[in-house]
């Protein structure tokens, strides 16, 4: 626990835990220096949205803090723990990362159930029956359940998408990290799918999430980060963020989207 | 010399007293073959200086024939001190010499499955053993049934080597009733036949895993 001044911009006054601390994260693609000096603290309970235009950098972030993309300079803490030093016990440190992606990543060759009760049951040793009902607890709250036994390919986009949080949600994660959720979506499901995450953020889920849905990100995050050209260039709550945006690219890029 | 039919009738007895070994010599051979040549991609993948290793074996196993193979394990160990029986030599060489072939299949067949099968289950915390097993094998078994049915029929076909180092497979059978009688034509002709019965038999089966399999989940 920390008494802290809060980077982010948020006006809790009380002292929260440290969920997730990015401090001077540098990463290279061979000679492309992707990620500059990137410093961002997430706190218990915050939601931090990260937008930004593409190739700023922001799903190469979001990547490192499970480590899906290693860096090379600076250092990640996930509630304390380096992630960057622990590569043997990695996949027990991701146990607690959940983690939402564009392209749903369902596993294609066995059933919704079984797509979350698999990492469950092999991570966390919960046995079968335990782990089917924690399943269907989580696929009742994305409103998926129905379809407990179909396979990936036969729901749609937006269900797939609400299936591969919930079994996220199963590993009962201290954080969710969403790469762009909505954007593989066809219109007219990308709100069931942020209504899901609505839900989460109003239960007090600590989440990071790349997205580009200011709707999204005005009603729920704590503050929004806002990159280009691999750097931090803005970060302040929604109110700041639309209303009173600091750098001239944050404007710029609010009035492209917006 | 004639074709008799009444003599290919008559050895057809003796021909089929050596199928069932035929049969699980190759079954055995292919379960080795395969979990050999996933063992090798596996570990291929490890590591860079895995890649290497395995890339030189896998290359090694290919580039020699098996008979080569197969004589080196049968006449040459012994004089290491290593005699195994000729099934063990027979099933090892097959199994060993089809590996080489199977891991390329193996390695097509994962680098099949799209680079998100791989970060989801890392994303959950799986253990690379778990991920192996549960993820990526049985997605690689749905790219590959047909190419790797192929190389179980090559090691049906193959089996008749191990004539040469007296396995009582069904071509040996075949060349003994040859030798006896001096007619060649009949012995040679039933076991052919019964070859291309048993290699459509594979194919068939693996025709019907690849659509159950296919079926199961599409993308």
């Amino acid at each position: 626990m920390e008494i802290s001044t809060l980077k982010t911009g948020s006006s809790v006054a009380e002292p929260r835990e440290v969920a997730v601390d990015i401090q001077s994260l540098n990463k290279w693609y061979g000679t492309f220096h992707v990620l500059k000096d990137i410093d961002l603290r997430i706190h218990v309970g915050q939601q931090v949205v990260v937008c930004g235009p593409s190739g700023s950098g922001k799903s190469t972030l979001i990547r490192c803090v499970n480590q899906l993309e290693r860096h090379q300079d600076g250092q990640i803490f996930i509630y304390g723990q380096e992630v960057g030093a622990v590569a043997k016990r990695l996949h027990e440190l991701r146990r607690d990362v959940g983690m939402v992606f564009q392209h749903f990543n369902l596993f294609p060759h066995i059933t919704v159930l079984q797509n979350c009760t698999l990492a469950m049951r092999r991570a966390r040793s919960i046995p079968r029956r335990e782990a089917e009902d924690i399943a269907r607890h989580y696929l009742e709250r994305v409103r998926i359940p129905e379809q407990v036994h179909k396979f990936p390919s036969q729901l749609s986009g937006g269900q797939q998408q609400r299936v591969a949080i919930a079994r996220a949600l199963c590993m009962k994660p201290k954080v969710m990290l969403f790469d762009e959720p909505t954007s593989a979506l066809d219109p007219e499901m990308i709100n069931e799918v942020l209504d899901v995450m609505i839900e989460l953020a109003r239960d007090g889920m600590t989440m990071m999430c790349v997205t580009h849905e200011m709707g999204f990100a005005r009603k729920v995050a704590d503050s929004i980060v806002f990159m280009d050209g691999g750097r931090i260039v803005e970060s302040a709550p929604p109110s700041e963020f639309f209303t009173n945006p600091q750098n001239e690219r944050t404007r710029a890029f609010l009035r492209q989207i917006l | 010399m004639n074709f008799n039919l009444d003599f290919a009738i008559a050895s057809l007895p003796i021909i089929l007293s050596a199928l069932g070994t035929t049969i699980w010599v190759t079954i055995v051979s292919c379960l080795g073959a395969a979990l050999l040549g996933f063992t090798f991609e596996i570990l291929r993948r490890s590591s860079r200086v895995m890649s290497y290793v395995m890339r030189f074996l896998i290359d090694f196993i290919r580039s020699t024939p098996v008979l080569v193979q197969l004589y080196f394990l049968y006449f040459v160990l012994p004089f290491y001190g290593v005699t195994l029986p000729s099934y063990v030599v027979g099933i090892l060489g097959l199994s060993l010499y089809y590996s080489g072939y199977l891991a390329e299949v193996f390695k097509a067949g994962i680098d099949g499955i799209p680079s998100g099968q791989f970060e989801a289950a890392h994303a959950l915390g799986l253990r690379r053993l778990d991920i192996v097993i549960f993820v990526i094998a049985p997605q690689m078994l749905r790219n590959i049934a047909a190419p790797m049915g192929n190389y179980f029929v090559s090691i049906l076909k193959a089996t008749p080597y191990l004539a040469i180092i007296a396995v009582p497979e069904m071509l040996g059978q075949a060349m003994e009733i040859a030798s006896d009688t001096f007619r060649y034509a009949e012995p040679m002709l039933t076991v052919g036949v019964i070859f291309l019965v048993l290699a459509v038999s594979i194919a068939q089966l693996v025709r019907l895993m690849e659509t159950r399999l296919l079926k199961s989940a599409k993308r």
